[in-house]
């Protein structure tokens, strides 16, 4: 699919065929059971299992005819020379970390950049952008080189490498990593990068800013929130689902509470408010939509992802935050208006969306109705004890232990249910219990994360999708399926046989079904009883566009 | 319900130390560094009055709502940083434009933070209170420089303020007054700022209570029938 026939180099398509070739061998070795191969020191992972050999020889020579592909990939390739062509001059700055040359800087598992069109950079997930330059202008080549024939650069595969090009507007976004995600789920990453941008900047501006000067340095506008770019890159490999299941988590919290509480936002309302949302570590207790303003316009689950990882920001910690927040895939060229705070000192977080610039206090005014209706109805006891529950590095993120299912040998799962009635579709959800051990390590997660990425690659090839997955790793066997009524990861002990395994599964299933009601959003309150000076608003009455 | 009385906001170029400050003198402490999103609205008892205080983000990104949060505003705190005369700089070229829509006799503080790592600061530093934890540069005391900013500098823009906003010298607190050092890491000077202006404040209150209304549209004092939901729908 990537590198399909809107490539400029014939060669990648090659490579991706040998990839999507690679499935079915493997396929049969998963279900030999005849594991592990000798492990490999770097990845650990699955596709190291005999066919190493065979996929490296075609994945050498992606990009034969240009002077320049040729250059990034001794870049990047570990066989580069120390002196590669690009090095930048400022060579030997080992404390900024960001010099190509510097060992520590290559050898990290993915990195992404976004740079203007210019090829001036704006963010780099490593090092410092100032030493990027060289590197960056690279890049800006690349792009320019294949756009030149009237085509698009979408990806390049160059060893254990993947290079992902992602041009959005004015900015490109280049990630490169050598982590299992397919390129499909790294562009995933790069949308959600630029998400985030456009969020605080706004499509609009971001474009009239670059109309206006092309060598601008965005910077300048994004000082600030390089930090939140980095909690979301890091936020995938240490804690999977939301981004690659494209659906966020809720809070496990019992149906007549959440009903309660749906029903408490629905009433309290301001003018100009469009959407109410209680949130937890990152989680979702419970939303509500305004039916004037978002009556058309689903509230897509990745700008409410996008919400929730925002409250999460440290800033948001203290005070009552009055703040400018666009929601890119609803409307990427407007602002809204957010008001955030944490209710009664406890980490749960109410997010007042409005349309109207001057409405601070109409919202704070909101937020002690939500807190005194809280209070009444003892939602904070009860959500105390299941944030209580956690023990999550993360914080305060309520969650539930895997020993909750009752079944020996399961040690974690993701599940996505489908089978959602059509008019709750608007709302994705997935439910994982927390990371407990052997997953505690960074490095172990960072482990379980990429072997979820690679079953929810294979499960989702474009060329040939899998239903079923069963696959013997090194340290553990995983079962991933879907199902017209779910999409299930699973990771078990790596003792388990295969009949075991389709038995905890069962059992699985069947403790997810007896708790679905508490654990997902099962009837969300979509919209809010219109106040009754709204109906004269337009919708877009206080979408206020640019800075 | 607490409704503020009279509203102060803290104005400054990005790490200048805003939101420091303010949390060392609501919290006693020393935070790590956050970047502010937008702002972020505190409220302080004083006295029989409730000041609200707007904790402003510096970045670049947020200057469009800049003018709201300082709309009616009793007094505004320009910080800077003694380190960085840019910081100084952008006060006039990039703050001072926001203030107009604060209340006509604002009254202005001009405040270098961060005397802690000036050489001068670092021979005072009263009340060394347990540096708190996670101070990004960690282990020993960070070397100091010389100031950078001289206090005249912050006294000739306030100066330059006046005249801007077409205000006599004699009206207005005097600009020795007005004008501090402080460090939010040590607490040096921070009470003294803060309450120096609450007290400052107190009879700009006073003023506009028996004004009425105020003059601008400006939804912290005006008091509507029910709630303040009714401010903005008018």
């Amino acid at each position: 699919m990537e590198a399909g026939g809107d490539t400029a180099a014939p060669a990648p398509g090659v490579v991706e065929d040998l990839e999507d070739m690679r499935i079915p061998s493997e396929q049969t070795e998963d279900h030999g059971g005849v594991h592990p191969g000798p492990p490999d020191p770097e990845d650990g992972g699955l596709e190291e299992t005999g066919s190493t050999a065979k996929d490296q020889p075609p994945s050498l020579s992606p990009l034969p005819q240009s002077e320049a592909p040729s250059s990034t990939c001794q870049l990047w390739g570990p066989g580069a020379p120390e002196s590669s062509p690009m090095g930048s001059p400022e060579s030997g700055s080992g404390g900024q970390g960001g010099d190509p040359t510097d060992e520590d800087w290559r050898s990290q598992r993915k990195h992404v950049f976004v740079l203007s069109e210019a090829g001036k950079p704006i963010y780099s997930r490593y090092g410092s952008v100032e030493a990027l330059s060289a590197t960056m202008g690279v890049m800006t080549a690349l792009v320019s080189f294949v756009q030149s024939a009237g085509d698009a650069i979408r990806a390049i595969y160059a060893e254990d490498h993947k290079l992902v090009f992602l041009q959005q507007g004015p900015l490109l976004l280049v990630a490169v990593s050598r982590t299992p995600q397919s390129a499909a789920q790294l562009r995933g990453e790069l949308l959600a990068v630029h998400a985030q941008i456009v969020s605080t900047l706004t499509r609009a501006s971001v474009a009239r800013i670059f109309a206006h000067k092309q060598n601008y340095d965005l910077r300048r506008l994004l000082a600030g929130s390089e930090r939140t770019l980095d909690r979301l890159l890091d936020s995938v490999e240490q804690d999977p689902g939301a981004l690659l299941l494209g659906a966020v988590r809720c809070v496990p919290l019992a149906r007549p509470m959440r009903d309660a509480l749906g029903a408490l936002l629905r009433r309290c309302t301001a003018p100009g408010l469009a959407l109410s949302v209680l949130a937890v570590g990152g989680r979702l207790i419970t939303a509500a939509q305004e039916r004037n303003v978002l009556a058309e316009c689903r509230l897509d689950p990745a700008d409410l992802q996008l919400l929730l990882d925002w409250v999460g920001a440290p800033a948001f910690a203290a005070g009552e935050a009055w703040a400018p927040v666009c929601l890119p895939r609803f409307n990427p060229d407007g602002f809204f208006y957010a008001y955030v705070a944490r209710l009664d000192a406890m980490p749960v977080c109410l997010l007042l969306l409005g349309t109207q610039r001057e409405t601070f206090h109409a919202m704070a005014a909101c937020r002690r109705l939500v807190e005194d209706g809280m209070r009444a109805l003892g939602a904070m006891r009860a959500l105390g004890e299941a944030v209580s529950f956690s023990n999550a590095p993360s914080g305060n993120a309520p969650a539930y232990s895997v020993q909750a299912v009752g079944a020996p040998g399961l040690r974690h799962f993701l599940y996505k249910p489908l089978d959602i009635p059509d008019h709750h579709r608007q709302l994705p959800q997935f439910t994982s219990p927390e990371l407990e051990a052997p997953y505690s390590r960074e490095e172990e997660r960072q482990r379980l994360s990429d072997l979820y990425h690679r079953l929810h690659a294979r499960l989702h090839s474009a060329s040939r999708p899998l239903r079923l997955i069963y696959h013997v790793a090194e340290k553990e066997t995983l079962l991933a399926w879907v199902t017209s009524k779910f999409e299930l990861y699973t990771c078990l002990s790596p003792l388990v046989t295969k009949a075991g395994a389709i038995l905890v599964v069962t059992k699985l299933l069947r403790w997810v079904r007896k708790e679905e009601d508490r654990l997902f959003i099962r009837y969300p309150p979509k919209y809010s009883t219109p106040p009754a000076t709204s109906a004269d608003q337009a919708p877009h009455n206080g979408l206020f566009t640019g800075l | 319900m607490r409704k503020p009385d009279g509203k102060i906001v803290l104005l400054g170029d990005m790490n200048v130390g805003k939101t420091s400050l303010l949390q060392r003198y609501m919290e006693r402490r020393f935070p790590d560094t956050v970047s502010t999103v937008g702002g972020a609205f505190y409220l302080k008892q004083w006295r029989s009055y409730n000041i609200s205080i707007w904790d402003t983000a510096g970045r670049e990104q947020f200057h469009g709502l800049g003018s709201m949060y300082c709309r009616g505003a009793a007094a505004v705190i320009l910080t800077y940083d003694v380190n960085h005369p840019q910081s100084l700089v952008e006060l006039e070229d990039r703050f001072l434009g926001l203030t107009e829509t604060a209340s006509k006799d604002c009254l202005f503080a001009i405040v270098g933070n961060k005397v802690d790592l000036t050489e001068e600061g670092a021979r005072e530093r009263p009340e060394q209170e347990g540096c708190s934890p996670g101070r990004p540069s960690g282990g020993g005391a960070p070397p100091t420089l010389p100031k950078q900013v001289r206090p005249e500098d912050a006294v000739a823009l306030y100066k330059k303020i006046l005249k801007y906003r077409m205000l006599d010298e004699k009206d207005v607190p005097a600009a020795e007054q007005m004008c501090f050092e402080t460090s939010a890491k040590t607490g040096y000077n921070v009470d003294l700022l803060f309450e120096t202006l609450f007290d400052m404040v107190v009879p700009t209150i006073l003023r506009q209570r028996a004004e009425g209304l105020s003059q601008t549209v400006d939804i912290t004092s005006y008091k509507p029938p029910k709630r303040t939901r009714a401010g903005c729908c008018a």
